[in-house]
């Protein structure tokens, strides 16, 4: 036997402090002198009885609980325990990592994960700690490190599959860190999984350093054919004033064998609509096209449902659609001339998404009136709107958007004006370049919305566009420049006043002052300049798992909202203002609901999430490249066979705890102490 | 409470004596003042001149003899005189050191000279020999009785200082080979010795005639035991120390000093010895009447 701590042993001399207690007692008693004790003597036994210690077995119970207390202090530890314990190698941290992605769905892979786990949880020691992750998407810790077996496979019954996408570097980061943080030498994860190709890159920057073992158990089947629904196209068609839908259901075929005669439904609000009947070949795509049906009202709930397979989760396709709003647009031109706006007019007739409702108007008919119900305003190389400045700056400050085509007949409200601080800049005079080499655009900001999309190569050669003629500004220096000429002179600029924007082109948009109305960068520039002054977003139909949405942008209402998941879980989200982001993570997949809580009737907002398509390819991964990749050795070291490593004097007493055992058995042995010395005590007075 | 059964006890309270420096003062105060408070004498006096008429026998002075009775009765007797009755009073003074233990009140052994000086007076008032010898393991010191020695028995008394450890055997069997002539011995001591050995010390006193007063004085303390704390308790003439809890022993301690006080009792008296007990926080007074009455008895003996 050793001691971790055998200074403690010196409170062994605690043993002598009841006799010297004793004796000390006894001396510093008075002496009185007396006649003579040939009585005192005489009486036997009680004349001498507290100079004799009487109760030996209370002495010894007090002696033996003392020295237990002390050597329980003393953290006492058998070495031959310790060298048995270091031929096994110690105790373990275990980190448990179980794949609960949508593809673990697939046949018996989840229940045979579980297996695994459970298996490995009834391999541990019981100085073993295991720590049970849950990983698709995301890796979060389900048991923290505990060496209750029991609660790691209550956990382990109750772990179900999510819906989210497999990925192995949270996870195996999540594992690093946890191991990481244990004092314990034998560290080892688990991973169980399916090992999808698609959850590993190979970049994730997931080491195990030496030390840590990483073991890896595959579930997946050999052979895995799996049709799935990875996405599903609208076409759009007006009819008659409504919306006729025209669904189209991608199917994908990943099995080795074709698949015929697949029946493929079409559902509307809860109804069959048709099903249709489709063929795919091996590791081959194909589409179903279904039959137009009229969109009747917002949030209309649909979905795909392909055949049955071992994986039926990536067969269903959600989706949730809305009749599409048209961006209403005002042109407001010049007094002379009819056809001022046709470029413009024409160039926005064209597009569904999102069509443009568009009037034309002149500056003398502008009235408050005007602008109500409108996306954006378009000023189209005219004098300003006389009287209507308080009326467009409310319009913008609510969040409208006002596309300002500066030709020569533009006027803006002048420096003293109210609205004036409605405008970026200062226009100034025209500036001429029909005579030598015409101007171009020299410089497009392609970090703005409305420039993002000619961002790529060959998307778009504004340089082709000549500019003879336009007009001279000064940018401010809250204004953000867009585009500039040639020769340095601004060609757009954007302000923002309240939630709106304001765009200044400081040349025509049509063929008077530059060809670009004839170039093809034309109708692609008119159109991102509406969109983003009335700050379209497309409509979309449905969100992947894993996606987080803010609700606070889609609020209409700025009550609190009640979020129903697929699963039926409700959650209230706060309104706006009240200090919560406002964020919902999507993580089932279905229809999510979201309603306001005071809000009665209508139909409540819902959200379609469906599957990360990726997770349809079952595709397996070699554990060993994994395994490489993260620990630099190709297949996982047994840790048994390594050479067997000494426990540390304080991992061999931890282990031990015999400390524990010896002051509850001193803490034991001094209570029993005090009952027996109190009956005794109770009997003899004078003890 | 017997001081209240002898009047004039109110003279002989033991504490305020102590306060008397001259023990002759002392003596006569307290004897005088018992004997006033008596307002008789019964025993006092009585045919103190003449005894008894005896048988002439061949060598009596014929001096002595009767002539009335001889006219009378036409035989010879002789009158024997009250100074025949005239007797030898030894004060046998026990001075070993556990006379010198004190509870509350007086020492044993300052109790102790009071008695001795107060049985002197007696004695000297009624013409007796006083003498005096102290002893502890050994005689200390020796005063022959003698009409003169009255004074010198108070000065012994008053310088009397118990020092050693005692042992009444040794000096006692001494005294017994000096004592020729028999008298009264008044044996002042605390007897702590086994009453077996007392007794065995003590009878060689008796054999010669003597008459033998014995005052066994003790203190409150050695009688009721009344400590109350767990002490150590030291042997005065021994040194021997042993931790005493007298709660626990009270009882037995009581009951064994009773005994031992019975034992002594039962065996005095069985051999005619006259014994009293003297505690001293109580009065003299019952010293003198043992005195007296044992005067009486050997008168009536006689």
């Amino acid at each position: 036997m050793a001691f971790l701590t055998p200074l403690f042993l010196v409170g062994l001399s605690a043993l002598a402090i009841p006799v010297l207690i004793h004796l000390i007692q006894r001396e510093r008693k008075r002496v009185v002198e007396f006649p003579s004790l040939m009585f005192v003597r005489r009486i036997p036994y009680q004349s001498v009885r507290r100079r004799r210690i009487r109760h030996w077995a209370l002495l010894m119970l007090r002696a033996a609980a003392v020295a237990l207390i002390v050597l329980a202090f003393a953290r006492p530890f058998f070495r031959r325990d310790a060298s048995a314990i270091a031929a096994t190698g110690g105790a373990r941290e275990v980190v448990i990592l179980l794949d609960q992605s949508a593809s673990m769905g697939y046949g018996d892979h989840w229940q045979k994960a579980r297996d695994a786990a459970r298996a490995v949880v009834s391999g541990l020691e019981r100085d073993d700690k295991a720590t049970l992750v849950l990983f698709s998407r995301n890796a979060e810790e389900n048991m923290r490190a505990t060496s209750d077996r029991s609660r790691l496979a209550a956990a382990i019954n109750a772990a179900k599959v999510g819906s989210g996408a497999t990925r192995y570097g949270p996870a195996l980061k999540l594992a690093e860190s946890i191991l990481s943080r244990s004092p314990v030498k034998r560290r080892e994860a688990v991973l169980i999984s399916d090992f999808q190709k698609t959850g590993w890159s190979g970049s994730e920057d997931a080491k195990f350093p030496e030390g840590m073992t990483l073991t890896t158990t595959s579930v997946a089947s050999p052979n895995t054919a799996n049709l799935s629904v990875p996405s599903v196209s609208f076409g759009r068609a007006a009819f008659s004033g409504q919306e006729r839908m025209t669904v189209t259901a991608g199917l994908s075929n990943k099995g080795d064998g074709p698949l015929k005669d697949i029946p493929v439904v079409l559902t509307v609000d809860g109804h069959d609509i048709e099903t249709a009947r489709a063929a795919v070949a091996p590791h081959a795509s194909a589409s179903v096209t279904f039959a137009p049906f009229t969109l009747v009202g917002s949030n209309v709930r649909g979905s795909i449902h392909a055949a049955s397979d071992p994986l039926p989760a990536d067969n269903a396709f959600y989706f949730v659609l809305s009749p599409s709003e048209p961006v209403s647009i005002v042109i407001v031109d010049g007094l002379d001339r009819s056809d001022a706006s046709l470029f413009l007019a024409k160039a926005l007739a064209i597009g569904s998404t999102p069509a443009f409702q568009i009037d034309v108007t002149s500056a003398s008919r502008v009235s408050p009136a005007t602008f109500d119900k409108r996306s954006v305003v378009v000023l189209n190389d005219t004098p300003f709107p006389p009287g209507s400045g308080g009326a467009l700056k409310r319009f913008v400050e609510r969040g409208g958007g006002v596309l300002v085509v500066a030709g020569d007949h533009t006027t803006l409200p002048s420096g003293s004006t109210n609205e004036a601080d409605l405008f970026p800049g200062r226009l100034a005079g025209a500036i001429d370049r029909t005579s030598g080499r015409s101007g171009s655009l020299g410089f497009l900001d392609y970090s703005h919305p409305v420039f993002e999309v000619f961002k790529a190569p060959r998307s778009g050669d504004f340089s082709a566009a000549h500019m003879f003629r336009y007009r001279s500004l000064e940018a401010g220096p809250n204004d953000r420049v867009l585009a500039r000429f040639d020769d340095g002179a601004v060609a757009a600029v954007e302000k923002k006043a309240g939630l709106g924007r304001v765009i200044v082109w400081t040349s025509t948009l049509d063929d008077t002052s530059t060809d670009i109305a004839v170039k093809p960068v034309f109708l692609p520039l008119v159109h991102q300049l509406v969109r983003y002054l009335s700050r379209y977003e497309a409509a979309t139909s449905w969100f992947t798992v894993g996606q987080v949405l803010d609700l606070t942008a889609r609020a209409r209402t700025r009550a609190a909202r009640i979020v129903v998941s697929p699963s039926g879980e409700r959650t209230t989200q706060a309104g706006m203002g009240e200090g919560t982001e406002g964020l919902l993570e999507l993580n089932d997949q279905g229809i999510y609901e979201i309603r306001g809580t005071g809000a009665s009737g209508g139909r409540p907002e819902a959200i379609a999430v469906n599957l990360d398509p990726v997770e349809s390819d079952l595709a397996p991964l070699d554990p060993s490249a994994l395994l490489a990749s993260v620990t630099g050795h190709a297949t996982s070291v047994d840790v048994q066979q390594q050479a067997p490593q000494e426990m540390t004097r304080e991992d061999t007493e931890r282990r031990q705890s015999l400390w524990w055992y010896l002051l509850l058995t001193g803490v034991g042995l001094l209570a029993i102490e005090t009952i027996i010395a109190n009956r005794l005590s109770r009997k003899e007075k004078f003890l | 409470m017997e001081t209240n059964v002898v009047p004039g006890a109110r003279f002989v309270d033991p504490k305020i004596l102590a306060r008397i420096g001259n023990l002759e003062l002392l003596a006569r105060t307290v004897v005088e003042g018992f004997i006033n408070g008596l307002h008789r004498a019964p025993f006092f006096g009585a045919s103190i001149d003449f005894a008894e008429h005896r048988g002439y026998v061949a060598g009596d002075d014929i001096r002595r003899v009767d002539w009335r009775l001889y006219a009378r009765t036409d035989r010879y007797y002789v009158k024997q005189y009250e100074a025949d009755t005239n007797t030898n009073v030894s004060i046998l003074f026990d001075i070993s050191k556990s006379m010198q233990f004190a509870s509350r009140g007086i020492p044993k052994l300052e109790y102790g000279c009071f008695v001795g000086a107060c049985m002197a007076y007696l004695a000297q008032r009624q013409r007796d020999r006083v003498g005096i010898i102290t002893f502890d393991n050994d005689i200390v010191t020796h005063v022959p009785p003698s009409a003169k020695h009255f004074n010198i028995t108070l000065h012994t008394l008053d310088r009397a200082k118990a020092e050693r450890p005692g042992n009444l055997g040794v000096p006692l069997n001494k005294m017994a080979e000096h004592f020729k002539r028999r008298g009264i011995l008044i044996l002042i001591s605390d007897f702590y010795e086994e009453p077996d050995t007392i007794l065995e010390a003590i009878k060689p006193l008796k054999f010669l005639g003597n008459e033998l007063i014995v005052f066994h004085v003790l203190d409150p303390a050695e009688l009721d035991f009344g400590y109350d704390d767990a002490s150590s308790f030291e042997d005065l003439e021994t040194g021997e120390q042993i931790p005493v809890v007298p709660e626990s022993l009270r009882d037995e301690y009581r009951a064994m000093i009773r005994a031992h006080i019975e034992a002594l009792t039962t065996k005095f008296s069985e051999h005619r010895i006259d014994y009293t007990l003297l505690n001293t926080a109580e009065p003299l007074d019952r010293a003198l009447f043992s005195y007296l009455s044992s005067r009486e008895r050997l008168m009536r003996v006689r």
